[in-house]
């Protein structure tokens, strides 16, 4: 690498990644540095990917001025990078002829983009989505809240919570519509956006739900909050707490429930609480169900990371791999589904569990959890991964909400958009979060005068040759009219 | 890719038209303006075809890889009015065999400069991508050159009342060679899919061998007698 980098744009590819290198550049006020992501991330060996995602938090805490690009692999992107690797490590190894010529006739390139100076965005808004299954006929007051993965970037984090939660949703609805397998339990799903950035949306429902509105539907009897977040790879499970539940309340119940169906069909899971208590004097809070549990709700979050630290929560390297594992979902669905099915059965005696609990065994197969349902999921999930590392893309565009209204129409009771007012940040959000960069291919300025060069060689020898086409012409003259010398 | 390089290209184009006009003695006849006259004509028969080409040929409806070789023949032949417009413009001037090509070839060769390739050299080759397509389109201007001449030399002897009975044939061959040279430079790329360099070789090499014949056939007509 050159010494000086000023006007000269740094390219990496993550496999090269080193933060040394990154460092350097920056040091060096290089004019860009563009990181070339891999299209297929499930491809990079492990170490590389736990490295980077190790060193991304330091990333984005350095402050620096010079912008950093990060651009997906393609063809075109990768014979750049190669072209000015081989023209930029060619130059030790031969003569000064020879390095001179390549100087004259390398190919450069001159990257320019289109983008302004990023400017800090000040009225933005989340987008969150909240759907009921209520009781009707029945004075329940009683409400459960399966709730929320929040809309942002990461297939694990948390992509598969939402998708979890979806499909929770989907099957619930498919029991509530028939009043023999009613629960005796109305369920709110609530997808929240926001969740990188301290869980806004949620914040800002529970603010509406509690503080601003006079309907009963959280102040009174929440039997408890369950979120969902990271659930897609990983052999273990890990309930959070801020609180360990008490003996008798429905959060002991779903703890031991779940216990129990770990251990009798998913003995490979290894499922066990963390008790954590919320600390207020934090920046940033650990997980969702500490909000709840901020406005005296009963909460927890079931994840398979056992730490709120750990990097695969907020890093770009959290993408979709090929194979999902389906397990977690249809554990869960068997979990939650008899666990809200059991709640009538002691109280309603006219209901059948073993009944229910039969014919769930029978339909789960016929909807496998977890597993994407097209094109409903795979367009929503795809959604998330388009979004950009920092960007939290707030709305959802109008053709992906179509499907999904259109999917969930049977089961919409309600759909809400809620905005977060500016009133009182916590983050500012910058715009130009999309650029595009053109690539030039130019030579360098020496190649102009070894062309004109040329140019006037060849044009004194086309003067020579005309001035001397008599010549040529006599020539011919003597060939074809060989009788004239004759004579 | 700067204006060095649109410099460089244009005089790769423009030289030896300019040389090619001050050596061949045209500066001492005052033939500049029956050139200008010979590059109107030009734009003349120009419109003209395409008018015709417009009116009368419709767009390829098929594919985007086949060629449409009966399609891209009946084009070729509306060039023959190239063929008219030079004997035009000759049958206009006064003056000795070689004067009269001259003139309508230097004339000819020169619209065709100024109108297909001042403008893309003047656009592309100041931006700031760099490619070699400007110095060959530079290069092909000079064959064009060369072309023209030839042609012109061999409608002249075309329309000769004492054009002895053998040349007809060989006249006629290197007259329908020269309107239907495009056609068959494309028939080869297209075949052996040759790159842009090989193209140019190719058509400097079939342009030299059509003058080398014309230029053959020209001295053996004027100094038979």
């Amino acid at each position: 690498m050159a010494e000086v980098l000023s006007r000269r744009c740094v390219i990496m590819r993550l496999a090269d990644f080193s933060y040394d290198k990154y460092q350097k550049a920056l040091r060096q006020s290089a004019g860009a540095v563009v990181i070339i992501l891999p299209k297929n991330m499930s491809a990079m060996p492990q170490d590389i990917v736990q490295q980077f995602m190790e060193l991304e938090p330091e990333m984005l805490a350095t402050e620096t001025i010079v912008p950093v690009y990060f651009a997906e692999e393609d063809n075109e992107l990768l014979s750049i990078y190669t072209q000015t690797l081989t023209s930029s490590s060619s130059q030790g190894s031969l003569s000064a002829a020879e390095v001179l010529l390549h100087t004259a006739t390398a190919n450069g390139f001159q990257m320019v983009t289109s983008g302004a100076q990023s400017k800090a965005i000040s009225d933005w808004a989340i987008t969150s989505l909240e759907v009921r299954h209520t009781e009707t006929g029945r004075d329940r007051k009683a409400c459960s809240d399966v709730c929320k993965p929040w809309l942002s970037y990461g297939a694990d984090s948390n992509g598969s919570g939402v998708s979890m939660l979806l499909e929770l949703a989907r099957l619930f609805s498919k029991l509530y519509t028939y009043k023999r397998t009613h629960a005796a339990y109305n369920l709110l799903f609530f997808v929240s956006g926001g969740g990188k950035f301290n869980y806004q949306g949620t914040k800002r429902w529970l603010e509406d739900n509690l503080d601003h509105t006079d309907s009963s539907l959280l102040q009174d009897n929440v039997a408890f909050v369950l979120c969902l977040d990271t659930l897609g790879n990983g052999d273990s499970l890990y309930l959070h707490v801020s609180k360990p539940p008490k003996e008798g309340t429905p959060q002991y119940s779903l703890l031991k429930e779940l216990e129990t169906v770990v251990a009798s069909q998913h003995p490979e899971v290894k499922f066990s609480m963390v008790h954590k208590k919320i600390n207020l004097a934090e920046d940033m809070l650990a997980w969702e169900h500490e909000r709840f549990g901020i406005r005296r709700l009963p909460a927890f979050t079931l994840s398979h990371l056992p730490s709120h630290r750990s990097a695969q929560r907020s890093s770009i390297m959290d993408v979709r791999s090929v194979s999902p594992s389906s397990r977690h979902g249809s554990f869960r669905s068997q979990t939650l589904v008899p666990f809200f099915l059991s709640f009538p059965s002691s109280l309603c005696p006219s209901l059948h569990v073993d009944v229910f609990v039969s014919f769930l065994h029978s339909i789960l197969p016929y909807y496998p959890c977890f597993v994407p349902i097209p094109p409903f999921n795979s367009s929503f999930l795809s959604f998330l991964f388009h979004s950009c590392l920092l960007a939290f893309q707030p709305f959802l565009p109008c053709p992906v909400l179509v499907p999904f209204s259109v999917f969930f129409c049977p089961l919409f009771t309600l759909l809400k958009n809620i905005s977060a007012f500016s009133r009182d940040p916590e983050f500012v959000f910058y715009d130009q979060l999309k650029q595009t960069m053109n690539a030039y291919r130019v030579k360098p300025a020496i190649f102009d005068l070894l062309l004109a060069f040329c140019i006037a060689a060849y044009l004194g020898m086309m003067y020579l040759a005309i001035q001397n086409f008599g010549l040529l012409y006599s020539v011919v003259r003597r060939i074809t009219l060989p009788k004239a010398k004759v004579h | 890719m700067t204006l060095f390089h649109f410099g460089n290209c244009f005089a790769l184009a423009y030289f030896p038209y300019f040389i090619t006009y001050k050596c061949s003695g045209l500066s001492e006849y005052n033939a500049f303006w029956r050139c200008v006259q010979a590059g109107a004509t030009y734009l003349f028969v120009q419109l003209c075809k395409m008018l015709f080409l417009a009116t009368f040929f419709p767009t390829w409806e098929g594919g985007a890889g086949v060629y449409d070789f009966v399609g891209e023949f009946m084009k070729s032949t509306v060039d023959l009015a190239d063929l008219l417009g030079l004997h035009l413009v000759m049958s206009r001037n006064a003056g000795k065999g070689e004067y009269k090509i001259m003139v309508a070839a230097m004339g000819w060769a020169t619209a065709e400069l100024v109108m297909s390739r001042f403008l893309p050299l003047w656009v592309g080759a100041r931006g700031i991508e760099f490619d070699w397509k400007y110095i060959q389109m530079s290069f092909d201007s000079n064959i064009s050159l060369v072309h023209y001449i030839a042609m012109a030399a061999v409608v002249w002897m075309f329309t000769r009342y004492d054009l002895p009975k053998s040349f007809r044939l060989p006249v006629t061959v290197l007259l329908a060679l020269c309107v239907y040279k495009a056609f068959l430079i494309e028939l080869f790329v297209h075949i052996f899919m040759l790159g842009s360099w090989t193209v140019l070789l190719v058509k400097a090499v079939l342009t030299g061998a059509i003058s080398l014949c014309s230029l053959f056939l020209f001295v053996t007509l004027v100094h038979s007698n």
